[in-house]
């Protein structure tokens, strides 16, 4: 891993995309990293994927995105996906009550097996169906304020809040990171040890996470 | 995304008129006299000549018996013989817990395809019916994604009642049961295939499982859903129909064989991807890759059925046996081979 040397980022960041079937997921994705929206799309069997790069704060970051099947029979599956993971897009349709309820179990989900310090975004999708909204962005905001959740309503269809969205989570964990990196650098030049260069393994398990983490 | 269209725009039952020459006549005609009037002269001819009808099928079912074929191979036929009503039943009279489910897949379902693209019209109305009905039919497993495609395939060749009965045979058996367990709680048949196909890559093409394991390429991100659709799901359908005619006569193997035979066709170019690249080039075969009249002899070459059983009790010791004991052990492979 750490011989590769031909990364065209300085950062790469490996974020989950979860919730229930049916809210969007695969076409949050398609906006993000194409900008295409399709009415007909089949649904997600197993784990789709697709990276994006951008800036954040003058560095060249790289969103890998595991796009995950949302039935809970899957989960099987798509949890191993979890590993390594700094970040998860938790998405509900905010036109279909369960799907915001159940973001209590898939928060569970997360707890049960992903790094315990992963950044969540919590995204109320088809906002372009206002006519049709059952959870108010009230309620949604509360939650995601008690769960220590960021929170945006976002419609892939008319591309309002998609980018928003990831270049929040992002620098989120960008800034965990950078800190993370800082203490761990102050850490070292405390006790006195030299610090190797450039290779100071920020954190645990996030940057430098290249590929090293979707082993089922 | 183009791939996939053009699996959905396919038109199943049309076969290009350059290939009804006099060569394809005598092929049905072999066939129908193999099948006999209604399926009639079938068994009689599977039990004495196994081989002959086994070679037969790997060399593709004629389309426009194909329907027929797939009730006989399946066993599906004597399931809707032995149960009139049921599916009448079990579609107007019974409430299934997954209908909602269902129903949000529907049109998310062969989206492109003329046949499921009007919405509630006949295609997407026999689909929920199936899927309904095998979802109350078969209640501890109940709808599960992936379904969708194999009623879909179904439909495409047969009348709802005759699909359900086949969708029946596959998941709980008639004759053998290629997909016993696949959409169990849990997926455990789909993890242990899973486990088996990635040593099979590692021992049939040792420098490209090498290389997987550099990039951290694991078969769940390119094959779950070969094993869970029997490449329905995303492969053009004149490959799929094929596969699925070897499916229902042999069983699971062949998707086993077909996914090794396309890492080999693609080998070399496989070999100087790195890792999203590779992820993309496993979702998107080229064309040439998935000629079925190239890939299917291909596929056979590759001895698997010993290796196979073998795998699975290596799984199954190495995750202890207990947590897989409601797994009946899947047919790899019918006698006849």
């Amino acid at each position: 891993m750490a011989n590769r040397l031909d990364h065209d980022y300085d950062y790469l960041f490996k974020i989950v995309l979860i919730g229930d079937s049916g809210v969007g997921k695969s076409n949050i994705l398609s906006r993000f990293t194409r900008n295409e929206f399709s009415l007909d799309s089949k649904s997600t069997i197993g784990v789709e994927f697709a990276t994006k790069t951008l800036q954040v704060e003058g560095k060249t970051v790289k969103a890998q995105i595991w796009d995950t099947a949302g039935q809970e029979r899957y989960r099987a599956i798509t949890s191993a996906y979890y590993r390594g993971a700094v970040g998860a897009f938790l998405v509900y349709d905010i036109t279909k009550k369960q799907t915001f309820e159940n973001v209590q179990r898939w928060l569970r989900e997360l707890r049960d097996h992903a790094d315990s310090n992963i950044v969540v975004m919590l995204a109320g999708n088809k906002s372009d169906l206002n006519h049709l909204r059952v959870v108010s962005t009230e309620e949604a905001k509360v939650m995601a304020e008690k769960e220590g959740l960021s929170f945006l309503e976002t419609s892939a269809l008319e591309s309002v809040n998609i980018d928003k969205a990831f270049h929040t989570i992002l620098k989120e964990i960008f800034h965990i990171v950078s800190k993370k990196a800082l203490a761990a650098q102050e850490a070292a030049s405390m006790s006195g040890r030299r610090i190797q260069g450039t290779t100071i393994n920020v954190a645990d398990s996030s940057t430098n996470t290249n590929k090293s983490c979707c082993s089922t | 995304m183009e791939e996939k269209k053009r699996t959905d725009e396919f038109e199943a039952g049309t076969a290009p008129p350059s290939r009804l020459n006099n060569r394809e006549e005598r092929r049905v005609q072999k066939w129908r006299k193999m099948i006999g009037t209604g399926g009639s002269d079938w068994k009689y001819y599977v039990r004495r000549k196994p081989n002959v009808v086994k070679r037969r099928i790997r060399k593709g079912i004629p389309d426009c018996l194909r329907g027929l074929v797939w009730q006989l191979i399946s066993g599906s036929r004597d399931l809707l013989l032995m149960n009139p009503g049921v599916y009448e039943q079990l579609v107007i009279y019974e409430t299934s817990a997954s209908e909602l489910d269902i129903i949000r897949d529907i049109s998310r379902t062969f989206p492109s395809h003329v046949f499921f693209q009007q919405r509630h019209g006949p295609g997407q109305r026999s689909l929920y019916n199936v899927l309904k009905a095998y979802s109350v039919y078969d209640r501890d497993v109940g709808y599960v994604q992936g379904m969708g495609f194999l009623a879909g395939l179904l439909l495409l060749y047969m009348s709802e009642e005759d699909a359900f009965w086949l969708l029946v045979a596959l998941l709980k058996g008639a004759v053998h049961a290629p997909m016993e367990g696949l959409y169990q709680a849990g997926l455990p048949l789909v993890q242990q295939y899973l486990f088996q196909f990635e040593q099979l890559v590692k021992e049939h093409l040792p420098k490209l499982g090498r290389h997987f394991d550099e990039e951290m390429i694991n078969p769940s991100m390119y094959a779950s859903q070969w094993f869970i659709t029997v490449f329905s799901y995303s492969f053009p359908f004149p490959l799929a129909l094929r596969i699925w005619d070897v499916f229902l006569y042999e069983g699971v193997k062949i998707v086993f064989q077909i996914g090794l035979a396309l890492l080999s066709s693609c080998h070399d170019n496989l070999m100087k991807l790195s890792f999203e690249k590779l992820i993309h080039a496993l979702r998107n075969f080229p064309d040439e890759a998935m000629n079925p009249d190239s890939l299917l002899p291909n596929a056979f070459s590759i001895k698997l059925s010993k290796r196979l059983i073998e795998l699975e009790k290596q799984y199954n010791d190495r995750n202890g046996v207990s947590s897989h004991k409601q797994v009946k052990q899947p047919r790899l492979s019918r006698k006849a081979s």
